[in-house]
C-alpha cells in the first residue's frame, strides 16, 4: 500500500513534461506570434489574402503613399509615385516580399504581444509608418531610366537614412495589368531589385580589389602597369577595354585598366582579396536593419589565374546585392562606417529616435585612400562638371553578361558636407560605356541638390 | 503527514469571486444581442445556483469546505459554458444539461467508490457494460468526421468512448486491488487491449492512445516495475510500427505534424487557425464572440483552447491550464493520503488520463504534437466528455476522503477530527 501510494508521485514527472511543453508554447507565442497573427489567411486583416484595415505610410514629407479607406487600400495620388515606390511600399497581397507592407505587416496592423490585434478590431488600423523615402526623388530616378529597367538607391551616408529606392520593372498598384504573370516582360516584377536583386559587378568591384591592394601591397603607388590592350595571365589573358601604356596605380583606376587590375589581382591571391572582399560584407547573410539583403558572392579562383583576375575585374562569378554595393560605398564616404540603408524614420506612436545600424567596418586608413582614388576618378575623368554643386566621388562600371547588352553600374557619394549622400545604380543591358548609371543618379542627386533635404 | 497543517481554504471567497467571473461572461455574451438573452440568462443562473446549492450541502452533509476539486471543475465547465453560450442558446441549454448530468455522475462515482465493497461488487458489470457499449458503437455507429465514435439516439448522441473511460479506471483499480493474481491481471489487459481495439477500429486514435496511457499507468502503479512498462511501450510501437507500415494512410493522417504551415490549407489547417487567432488575441483576448477561429470546424470542441485565447486572452487559458495541474496535484496529495490501493490508483489514473489528454489537445492544436482530436476535459462542447471528466475527478475525491469505519454512525473520522484539532 504505501509503496503503490508512493508511485503515485510519477503524476508529478507528467506535470513537470505539460509544464515544460506549456512554457514551449509560451515562448513560441512570444517568439513566432506577431508572424502568426499577421499570417495572410488571418480574416481579421486580410480578405482574399490582401491587407484592407492597416495603418498609413507616408513618405519623409508626409505625402501618402499608402492607406486604409472603407475598408479598401488605396495608394498614392500620383501613378508615377505609385510605380516608383511600389516596392519600397509594397503591394497589399504579400508578392513583394521586401515591401513594408510585408516585412512591417505587424506594425501596420498593430499587433502587439500584450494586446495582439485588439486596436485594429476595435479602431480598424493599425499603426502609420513614416518612410525616409522621398516620393518626388523616386519618382525622378524612376523617370530617369527611360526605357532600361534596374535599380537605383540614395542613402545618407551619415544618419543610414534611405531617401531613394526604385526597382523597375514596376506596374501601378491601381490599375494591376492582366497579364502581370504572363507576359515575359514583367518577369521577376515583384522582386525589389535593390535589396533582392544580383548583378555581376563589373568595374565598380575594382574598388574592392583597390582596397585590399591598399592593404596588402605595401609600394602598390609606387608600381607601374603596362597596358597593351590585353594582359597575359599565363593560363589565359584578361582583355581591357583600351590600350593604356604605362600608368600607376590611380590613373588604372581612373582608366579601370582590366590589365592593371588583373596584375594587382595576381599580386594579390585569391586569399587576400576574398579576405579584404569579406570584410566588406561579401558571402554573409546581411539586413540592413529589418530589411534582409540577397547575399552577395565573391569566391576567387584559387586555381586559375585568369579567372582570379578576372573575379578582380567584377566578371567571373562574382554577383553583388546594389544595397549591400550602396553601403560599402557609404563606408568609404564615412571614413570606415558603413551604416544600413534604413527606410523606417518613424513607427507608430514610437518617439524613440532609430539609430544607425554600422554594418560595414574598415579602416578609416584605407577608406581615406579609397575616398582619394574614387575623388580622382571624378577629377580626373568623368569630371566635375557634370556633377555640379556636389563634390562627387565614384566608379563606373560594365558588367558584361553572356549573350546581352552590358548592365551600366554607378556608385558614388557626394562630398559635400550640406549632401552626404551616397548613390548607387545599375542600368540593365544600357550597354558598355553609356554611363546611364552615372546620369541616373545624377538625376537623383541633382533632385535632392535643388529640393533639398528635408 | 498527519501534522501537516493544511491551509484554510476560503470557499466563501473563491465561491463570491467565481460567481462575478461567470457574471462578467454572461454579460459579455449577452453583449452579443443574439436574441436569446432570456434564455442564457436563465442558464447562466441555473448554473450559478447549482454550484452555490452544491457547496452549501456539500457543506452541510461533509461538515467541512474542502471543495477545491469542485470549484476547478465548476471554474472550467463556466468557461465551456461560456464558450457554448457565444455560439448559440441550444448549445448552452445543452451544456447546461451536461454540467448537471456530470455533477450527478460525480456523486454517484463518489457514493460507488467510497466502499471498496461496493467497488468490488460492481468491477464485473463495469467491465462487461464497457464492452458493450463499445461494441455496440461499432456495429451502430455511423461515420462521423473520420472517426466512428458517436452513438446516435434519437437527437441525442453519445460518444460511448468517453464513460468507458471512467469504467475503464475503475476496473482497473479495483481489480487489481482485488487480488494481486496473475489471473486478475490477465483479465485486465485483456479487458484494456479490447477497449483499445475497438478505438483502433472506430480510427479514433487520440482516445486509443489516452486509454494505452492510462493503461501504463495502471500497470505501474500496481507493479512499480519500469521494465515491465519499457517492455509494454517496446510491444506498443512495433505495433504501431506495423500497422503504419500496412495501413499508410494512418501515417498520412499526421503528416502535417511540425509541418502545419506548409500544409495550411490542407492538413494542417486548423492548427494554423489556432495559432493564428491565438495570437491575434493577445494577452486579454478580443472579447467573447469577436474572434474568428469560431468559424473554422470544431472551434467550441477540439479547438477550444484557440477560441478561448483568441476572445478571452492568454491569461484566461493559462489559468485553465494550470487548474488542471492542481488537479493532478490534488490527485497525488489524496493518493497519498488514501485508505486503499484502490483509491490511490484510481485517483492517480484519472488525473494521469486527464493531464494526458488535456496535452493531446492543447499541444495537438498548436503543433508540438500530431493533431489527434481529442477535447479538452470540462471545456469542450459535448456532454459525454463533460460527464466523463466530472466521473474522473469523483475518483480523486475520493481518494482523499476520510477512511469510514464499517458503522456509518460514527460518521467523523479520526483523520479529519485530527486535522481539525491541529487547525
Amino acid at each position: 500500500m504505501k509503496s503503490i501510494a508512493n508511485r503515485s508521485s510519477v503524476i508529478y514527472a507528467l506535470v513537470i513534461a505539460f509544464i515544460a511543453g506549456v512554457g514551449f508554447l509560451l515562448f513560441s507565442f512570444y517568439k513566432y506570434g506577431n508572424e502568426w497573427a499577421t499570417d495572410r489567411t488571418n480574416r481579421h486583416i486580410y480578405s482574399n489574402r490582401t491587407v484592407t484595415n492597416a495603418g498609413t505610410i507616408f513618405d519623409r514629407n508626409g505625402i501618402v503613399l499608402a492607406k486604409s479607406e472603407n475598408g479598401k487600400r488605396y495608394f498614392s495620388d500620383d501613378k508615377q509615385v505609385r510605380k516608383a515606390v511600389l516596392h519600397i511600399v509594397g503591394d497589399t497581397s504579400g508578392f513583394i516580399s521586401t515591401g513594408t507592407h510585408t516585412l512591417f505587416d505587424d506594425l501596420l496592423i498593430g499587433y502587439t504581444r500584450i494586446n495582439g490585434i485588439y486596436s485594429l478590431t476595435k479602431k480598424g488600423t493599425g499603426n502609420d509608418i513614416v518612410l525616409n523615402i522621398d516620393a518626388g526623388a523616386c519618382k525622378a530616378a524612376y523617370n530617369a531610366f527611360g526605357d532600361y529597367n534596374g535599380a537605383v538607391a540614395v542613402y545618407n551616408y551619415k544618419t543610414g537614412e534611405l531617401l531613394c529606392s526604385v526597382s523597375r520593372i514596376s506596374y501601378d498598384p491601381h490599375n494591376v495589368p492582366d497579364n502581370l504573370r504572363t507576359d515575359e516582360k514583367y518577369e521577376g516584377v515583384f522582386i525589389d531589385r535593390v535589396v533582392s536583386g544580383l548583378y555581376t559587378p563589373g568595374s565598380i568591384m575594382k574598388i574592392i580589389t583597390a582596397a585590399s591592394a591598399i592593404e596588402n601591397i605595401p609600394d602598390i603607388y609606387e608600381q607601374k602597369f603596362v597596358c597593351s590592350g590585353e594582359y597575359k595571365t599565363g593560363d589565359g589573358k584578361v582583355v581591357c577595354n583600351g590600350v593604356h601604356g604605362e600608368i600607376d596605380f590611380q590613373k588604372a583606376m581612373n582608366e579601370s585598366c582590366n590589365c592593371a587590375f588583373a596584375n594587382i589581382s595576381i599580386q594579390l591571391g585569391a586569399e587576400k582579396i576574398l579576405e579584404t572582399a569579406q570584410k566588406f560584407g561579401f558571402n554573409k547573410k546581411i539586413n540592413a536593419k529589418d530589411v534582409p539583403l540577397a547575399k552577395s558572392t565573391f569566391y576567387p579562383d584559387s586555381n586559375s589565374k585568369t579567372e582570379l583576375a578576372w573575379a578582380g575585374i567584377g566578371q567571373s562569378t562574382t554577383l553583388v546585392n546594389p544595397c549591400h554595393f550602396l553601403t560599402i560605398i557609404g563606408c568609404i564616404a564615412n571614413e570606415g562606417h558603413g551604416f544600413a540603408p534604413d527606410r523606417i524614420k518613424t513607427t507608430g506612436s514610437a518617439v524613440i529616435k532609430r539609430m544607425p545600424q554600422e554594418i560595414i567596418s574598415i579602416e578609416p586608413e584605407i577608406a581615406n585612400k579609397l575616398n582619394a582614388l574614387l575623388r580622382s576618378n571624378v577629377q580626373d575623368k568623368y569630371g566635375d562638371n557634370k556633377f555640379q554643386g556636389l563634390v562627387m566621388c565614384g566608379k563606373t562600371g560594365t558588367a558584361e553578361i553572356d549573350g546581352a547588352k552590358s548592365h551600366s553600374w554607378f556608385a558614388g557619394y557626394s562630398m559635400n558636407s550640406e549632401f552626404p549622400l551616397a548613390a548607387i545604380c545599375i542600368a540593365e543591358n544600357a550597354g558598355w560605356g553609356s554611363g546611364a548609371a552615372l546620369n541616373i543618379c545624377n538625376t537623383v542627386l541633382h533632385y535632392f541638390l535643388n529640393n533639398g533635404i528635408s | 503527514m498527519k501534522n501537516k497543517v493544511q491551509p484554510a481554504f476560503r470557499q466563501l471567497t473563491v465561491m463570491f469571486l467565481m460567481t462575478v467571473f461567470q457574471l462578467i461572461c454572461m454579460a459579455d455574451v449577452l453583449n452579443l444581442k443574439k436574441g436569446d438573452e432570456i434564455i442564457i440568462i436563465y442558464t447562466f443562473l441555473a448554473f450559478i445556483a447549482l454550484e452555490w446549492l452544491y457547496m452549501m450541502f456539500g457543506t452541510i452533509i461533509a461538515k467541512n469546505d474542502y471543495f477545491e476539486l469542485e470549484t476547478i471543475g465548476f471554474f472550467l465547465s463556466g468557461i465551456g459554458l461560456t464558450v457554448c453560450a457565444s455560439f448559440s442558446k441550444e448549445f448552452a441549454e445543452k451544456q447546461a444539461v451536461s454540467i448537471v448530468l456530470g455533477l450527478i455522475t460525480y456523486i454517484f462515482i463518489l457514493f460507488v467508490s467510497k466502499d471498496a465493497k461496493i467497488a468490488g461488487a460492481l468491477r464485473y458489470p463495469a467491465a462487461v457494460f464497457s464492452l458493450i457499449i463499445l461494441t455496440a458503437n461499432l456495429m451502430l455507429a455511423k461515420a462521423t468526421n473520420g472517426a466512428l465514435n458517436w452513438i446516435k439516439i434519437g437527437s441525442f448522441s453519445i460518444q460511448p468512448s468517453e464513460i468507458v473511460k471512467i469504467t475503464f479506471i475503475f476496473v482497473g483499480a479495483v481489480s487489481l486491488d482485488k487480488l494481486l493474481s496473475s489471473a486478475s491481471l490477465t483479465k485486465y489487459i485483456i479487458f484494456s487491449i479490447t477497449c483499445i481495439g475497438c478505438l483502433f477500429v472506430m480510427k479514433d486514435f487520440g482516445t486509443a492512445l489516452i486509454f494505452f496511457f492510462t493503461f501504463i499507468l495502471i500497470a505501474f502503479m500496481r507493479s512499480g516495475d519500469i521494465r515491465t512498462i519499457i517492455l509494454i511501450c517496446t510491444v506498443a510501437l512495433m505495433g504501431a510500427a506495423l500497422i503504419i507500415y500496412f495501413k499508410p494512410y494512418v501515417a498520412k493522417r499526421f503528416s502535417a505534424f511540425r509541418h502545419v504551415w506548409e500544409m495550411s490549407d490542407t492538413l494542417g489547417y486548423q492548427q494554423t487557425r489556432v495559432m493564428i487567432y491565438s495570437a491575434s488575441g493577445g494577452l486579454f483576448g478580443l472579447g467573447i464572440g469577436n474572434g474568428r477561429l469560431r468559424n473554422i470546424f470544431a472551434a467550441s470542441t477540439d479547438l477550444v483552447f484557440g477560441l478561448i485565447c483568441e476572445e478571452l486572452g492568454l491569461i484566461v487559458d493559462i489559468a485553465v491550464l494550470l487548474s488542471f495541474v492542481f488537479i493532478a496535484v490534488f490527485a497525488v496529495r489524496n493518493a497519498k493520503n488514501s485508505c486503499s490501493t484502490f483509491h490511490a490508483i484510481a485517483s492517480v489514473a484519472s488525473a494521469g488520463l486527464l493531464l494526458f489528454q488535456l496535452s493531446l489537445n492543447v499541444f495537438g492544436v498548436t503543433d508540438l504534437l500530431p493533431l489527434t482530436g481529442v477535447t479538452m476535459p470540462f471545456v469542450s462542447r459535448g456532454g459525454s466528455s463533460m460527464i466523463c471528466s466530472w466521473g474522473l475527478i469523483a475518483f480523486i475525491k475520493a481518494a482523499g476522503q476520510p477512511f469510514v469505519p464499517p458503522k456509518p454512525d460514527i460518521s467523523m473520522s479520526k483523520k479529519r477530527t485530527s486535522k481539525k484539532v491541529i487547525k
